[in-house]
């Protein structure tokens, strides 16, 4: 198969692809739901704590968690999705990308640049179907509307 | 044949309540049932499920353990779930392979894997597992070595490095679900 063959048949991958979880860092709060609800323990986290000046003064300073690593294994992943279902800030997200064999374990597991860079290749959700309901955020967005007015 | 009367078929054949689990119609049995059933279920024209999907079990300690059927038939793309319930003690259920001889290899996987006996069944030797395995893998109260020598990442809390969390005192550590605590597992 040819390079361009190759990439033909990525870009025509169905929507919701299991081929790698990727990482949204910017959203990660380093809560570490993922890796505690992981049941195959493939998700490595560390932080640091940051603290932040106090924004006016009379106020107390905060502390920010600061992420340090975030790898996953892929030679232990069984690609349940659990991770990315249980990620309460949307940072974990299926990404199409399935060509990234190693010649050993240890070269399965990944780091978070490269999990950021696959965060690049995530497709736009497909839209929903004429008949379907709306989201439940907007029904729920929609309902607090309808109270407030009353 | 819908789920509904599908239900009502096999509980008027079987003369037992059809339930429903996880969308698929299930019947409970006896031990002393479960063969008579399996055939009846086979030959009746009606339902035609003469295909054998497959023959596993649960572990449901203390209660015991769930021997679980799923029988499908080709032609009126439905399915049936037949279960059978033994105790811890007396972990033994007839033999299916007088009624299907595929069950033959899911028995003797079930056999190593549960450690329960089949009645019956001509050759029990273990499918998958060395012969000298000595263990039941899928109990319960079987203990996965690797989760016992192996830090659990999820141990580091946030704002910590695996390092702060290695070093933490061990009454602070916490320990994964599922997985008990130390020095409550049995001796191997």
């Amino acid at each position: 198969m040819s390079l361009d063959d190759a990439l033909a048949r990525r870009a025509g991958l169905p929507p919701r692809s299991r081929g790698v979880i990727a990482l949204l860092e910017e959203n990660c709060t380093v809560c570490m739901l993922c890796a505690r609800e992981c049941p195959d323990w493939c998700i490595h986290i560390e932080s640091h704590q940051d603290v932040v000046p106090a924004p006016a003064p009379g106020g107390r300073p905060r502390t920010r968690n600061v992420l340090d690593r975030f790898a996953i294994d892929f030679g232990l992943c069984m690609y349940c999705g659990i991770c990315i279902e249980v990620c309460p800030f949307d940072a974990l997200f299926w990404a199409p990308e399935y060509d990234y064999a190693a010649t050993s374990a240890p070269g399965l597991v990944h780091e978070r640049e490269q999990l950021r860079a696959w965060m690049w290749d995530v497709p736009v959700p497909p839209p929903l179907d004429a008949a379907a309901a709306p989201g439940a955020e907007v029904e729920a967005a929609e309902a607090a509307e309808r109270s407030t007015k009353r | 044949m819908t789920p509904a009367e599908l239900a009502e078929a096999v509980g008027a054949l079987l003369e037992a309540p059809a339930g429903d689990a996880f969308g698929c119609v299930l019947v409970d049995l006896p031990r002393e049932r479960w063969v008579a059933a399996a055939t009846a279920v086979r030959d009746d024209a009606a339902l035609g499920l003469t295909m054998f999907d497959v023959l596993t079990a649960v572990d449901e300690s203390p209660a015991g353990f769930d021997v679980v059927l799923r029988l499908w038939s080709p032609a009126g793309r439905h399915g049936l779930v037949l279960r059978c319930r033994c105790p811890r003690e007396d972990a033994r259920v007839p033999s299916l392979t007088g009624v299907f001889g595929g069950a033959s290899w899911h028995e003797r996987s079930v056999h190593e894997m549960f450690g329960i006996a089949f009645d019956g069944h001509p050759d029990l030797r273990p499918l998958l597992l060395p012969d000298d395995f000595g263990a039941h893998p899928l109990r319960k109260d079987f203990v996965l070595a690797s989760r016992v020598v192996r830090p659990w990442p999820g141990a580091v809390d946030p704002g910590q490095s695996a390092a702060d969390a290695a070093a933490a005192r061990p009454r602070r550590r916490l320990t994964p679900p599922g997985v008990p605590q130390p020095g409550s597992w049995p001796s191997p």
